[in-house]
């Protein structure tokens, strides 16, 4: 397969490999086949960029980004079936050839041939390689550095020896919008495995988010978060997800994390759905309205509530039953007559005084209303 | 002498693996992470110093060294579970203050002394500081007149009237913690002059405030001055100590306790002195990481330096260090690696001669604590928050049993 040839010269060792061409229009083809991680380093180099003493521009490719070098080579070496299906992308000079194979084979559409793509090994300095590394590097890093003996990856490679041809490919190929953060989130509970890290972490709170959106039998939130397959909820994502995010890392969620095990969603879930029926019922004039009729529902209603939750859960919580909302409701109304979602202004404890739809969805804001709730909310149990 | 270590998120992530430069992607800041307190047997201070604009933040700003969730955690909590003082192996006590240097150039303190008291009251913390503002410049010789139009004298006077009413307040609202009031000032006579009238108001505790920018000199001046109008039985607490060669002297000057970050910082942001030991200082390895580096980095973007090259220089460097400590290479051999990497990252500073010294001497060897036992050599490298941490709780480490040791040899009884 990957075997390396002598030349009648005996100098030039070749890389022979089973390789496809697709002819894709007007006289440009596309090569597609596969080779072990660790081997691309001795056929394709990455380009740099940089400027010269004339401040020329040479090059392309930024510097690897080792943080994502590093999360895919944890991924390659710790999962128990590691797939990178996206080819890696090389642009080949014109020293690298393709040989068809022999014969004709007659169901094969005219577009594509099976063949071998013969690719030189150069002993020098790295720029004298045949290819250059138009997309994948994190990748190739990754494999690089990756404790494992191989991992063979798809490549697609074009045959071109100007760099303008190579700069273009490789643009195109980065200027792929990224997905929105909506649809992400959206899809991470039901996501599984290979996914990168920082991702991971959320997944739980995504997961929580979901249910609370979704459970039409009890969850007091239903169809209220606004979410890409929700659009009508008044209650933005981002919201809901640092509400809980806050919660998982220094509120009443936390203790349900289950550090060794599974997390605890079901006493996570429960908690919320008494808490939220509790807001509802204290706060019925301002429940599932746009946030411009109501600042309940908008960022700094939503997670300064939040602390609420977490500040009478530390009061209540006996440690044996899930503080209930007939306990939340009476705690709430403790605070009620300070709140103004819906008209009124807000004095804060640091003298401002706010009109209720002046309140905007900025940490100073949200910091005030959470301040102000949580210190009326304790006074009376420290005098 | 018991000596107190200002709160500033200080703490190290148990996780940490020094291969991979890896965290446990699940570990929640703060709460898995772990303080000095916890990681070394014996708590390496008495206690904490938290400030309160270092937990709500910089006044006007919410940029603080908490989160929002940690400062509303803290305040549910209170202070004992938040730091987690019973967890360690010594139970410790905590001290508040206002963190007077964070609006040192405000023309007046932005708390009110309820708020300090609800501070201090709310988490639950042993001792409380009033509410103080810094007088930044010492100037023996100032007359009245000129310390007057300096506006030094007005910031006595501040201090002072806030340290009555905090004194009031808190009889008042029968605090459980126990007030200490600030005494500010810009000569010996001025210190003198505030304790006398901290003394009246009833205070039994008394903080001298503003000695951070003062040589040790100046500090026994002002402790002279101040002794003989001291009543008995007092306790005298001195904010802010950066230079701790002089601890057992300020003893003598009626000191009883102090804080200081000094022994914890300078492990990476002295110079030279990065490692403690009883007997001297070392300077500390350093090998930056190639992504950490803000300049290395710019220049890598730039194309200027190869990031391939400096990842090499970087490896060798950490496998030469691992090496030498499993006795696998000689000094020289690091040396090198180290001089070879730090031409591209630094190209300014040779350090050869002292890295010889701190390879030579292996001071993470004779070193007791448990940081040393378990981590060798990695906590001489500096290199990254983790390292550069619990090397600062071992030169904590050091520190304390120095300040025993010669308080022992003082007072034999
Ligand atoms: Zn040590």
């Amino acid at each position: 397969m990957t075997e390396t040839s002598e030349r009648d010269t005996g100098r030039v060792n070749e890389l022979r490999l089973p390789a496809l061409k697709i002819d894709q229009g007007r006289g440009r083809s596309l090569f597609t086949f596969a080779v072990d991680g660790k081997l691309v380093p001795e056929i394709a180099t990455v380009s740099r960029i940089r400027r010269d003493r004339n401040t020329e521009l040479h090059g392309y490719q930024r510097p690897e980004v080792l943080s994502h070098v590093a999360a895919i080579r944890r991924y390659i070496e710790t999962d128990a079936s590691p797939l990178l299906p996206n080819a890696i992308v090389i642009a080949f000079d014109e020293r690298v050839r393709f040989e068809s194979a022999p014969g004709d084979v007659p169901e094969a559409p005219g577009y594509v041939r099976a063949g071998t793509l013969v690719i030189p090994l150069i002993d020098g300095p790295e720029h004298e390689r045949p290819g250059f590394i138009v997309d994948g590097q994190q990748r190739c890093a990754a494999i690089r550095d990756a404790r494992v003996d191989r991992f063979p990856v798809s490549v697609n490679a074009f045959i071109t020896s100007e760099t303008s041809d190579q700069r273009s490919q490789f643009i195109l190929v980065n200027s792929t919008k990224a997905l929105p953060k909506g649809l992400i989130h959206e899809l991470l509970p039901g996501a599984s495995g290979a996914l990168p890290t920082p991702l991971r972490v959320r997944q739980l709170p995504a997961t929580l988010l979901e249910r609370l959106n979704f459970d039409s039998l009890r969850s007091p939130l239903h169809r209220m978060i606004q979410t890409p397959t929700n659009p009508g909820g008044y209650i933005k994502d981002n919201s809901m997800l640092r509400m809980l995010e806050n919660s998982l890392s220094d509120g009443a969620l936390y203790r349900y994390r289950n550090d060794n095990g599974l997390p605890r969603t079901g006493e996570m879930l429960s908690l919320l759905y008494n808490f939220w029926a509790a807001v509802q019922e204290v706060f019925p004039d301002a429940w599932n309205k746009p946030s411009r009729k109501s600042r309940l529902m908008h960022g700094a209603g939503i997670i300064s509530m939040g602390y609420l939750m977490d500040a009478i859960s530390h009061v209540r919580d006996n440690g044996q039953e899930l503080v209930s909302t007939e306990e939340f409701v009476a705690d709430l109304k403790t605070v009620a007559e300070d709140c103004h979602w819906t008209e009124g202004e807000w004095t804060f404890l640091d003298g401002a005084v706010r009109k209720w739809n002046d309140i905007q969805n900025t940490p100073r804001d949200i910091q005030r209303v959470a301040d102000l709730l949580q210190n009326r909310y304790r006074v009376p149990q420290l005098r | 002498m018991r000596f107190f270590f200002p709160d500033s998120q200080d703490q190290v992530d148990p996780t940490f693996d020094f291969v991979t430069e890896e965290h446990d992607p699940f570990r929640v800041r703060q709460r898995d992470d772990l303080y000095a307190h916890e990681v070394l047997t014996g708590a390496p201070f008495d206690g904490l110093l938290v400030s309160k604009a270092i937990v709500d933040g910089q006044v006007g700003s919410s940029a603080g060294k908490y989160t929002v969730a940690q400062r509303h955690r803290l305040y549910r909590e209170g202070a004992r579970r938040f730091f987690r003082l019973d967890h360690g192996n010594t139970p410790l006590k905590i001290m508040g203050d206002c963190g007077a240097f964070s609006y040192v150039s405000e023309v007046e303190p932005p708390y009110t002394v309820n708020e300090v008291i609800d501070f201090y009251h709310g988490c639950g913390f042993d001792y409380g500081i009033s509410v103080d503002h810094v007088i930044f410049q010492y100037d023996p010789a100032a007359s009245s007149d000129e310390a007057e139009q300096k506006g030094w004298a007005k910031r006595q006077r501040i201090t002072l009237e806030l340290a009555e009413k905090f004194r009031d307040r808190c009889d008042a609202r029968g605090v459980t913690f126990t007030p200490y009031g600030v005494a500010q000032g810009w000569s010996p006579e001025s210190y003198a002059a505030a304790v006398e009238k901290l003394q009246d108001f009833g205070y039994r505790h008394i903080a001298l405030g503003g000695m951070v920018p003062l040589k040790s000199r100046d500090i026994l001046a002002c402790l002279a001055a101040v002794k003989p109008v001291l009543k008995d039985g007092m306790e005298v607490h001195l904010l802010g100590v950066s230079r701790c060669d002089d601890v057992p002297r300020f003893t003598e000057g009626g000191v009883t306790s102090f804080d200081s970050t000094s022994p914890f910082r300078q492990a990476f942001k002295d110079d030279r002195d990065n490692f403690y030991t009883p007997s001297r200082t070392y300077v500390a390895l350093r090998v930056p990481q190639v992504d950490g580096n803000a300049k290395l980095k710019a220049r890598i973007r730039s194309g200027e330096i190869g990031q391939g090259k400096a990842i090499e220089l970087e490896r060798k460097a950490l496998d030469q260090l691992r090496r030498f400590d499993k006795d696998d290479t000689d000094v020289e051999a690091v040396v090198e690696a180290l001089r070879e990497y730090s031409d591209l990252w630094d190209g300014k500073s040779d350090r050869s001669s002292q890295y010889r010294e701190t390879l030579t001497d292996r001071p993470w060897r004779d070193c007791s604590c448990d940081l040393c036992r378990k981590h060798g050599i990695e906590i001489a490298i500096f290199r990254g928050s983790e390292r550069n941490k619990r090397r600062g709780f071992h030169n904590l480490y050091v520190f304390e049993q120095q300040v025993r040791a010669r308080q022992a040899r003082k007072d034999p009884a």
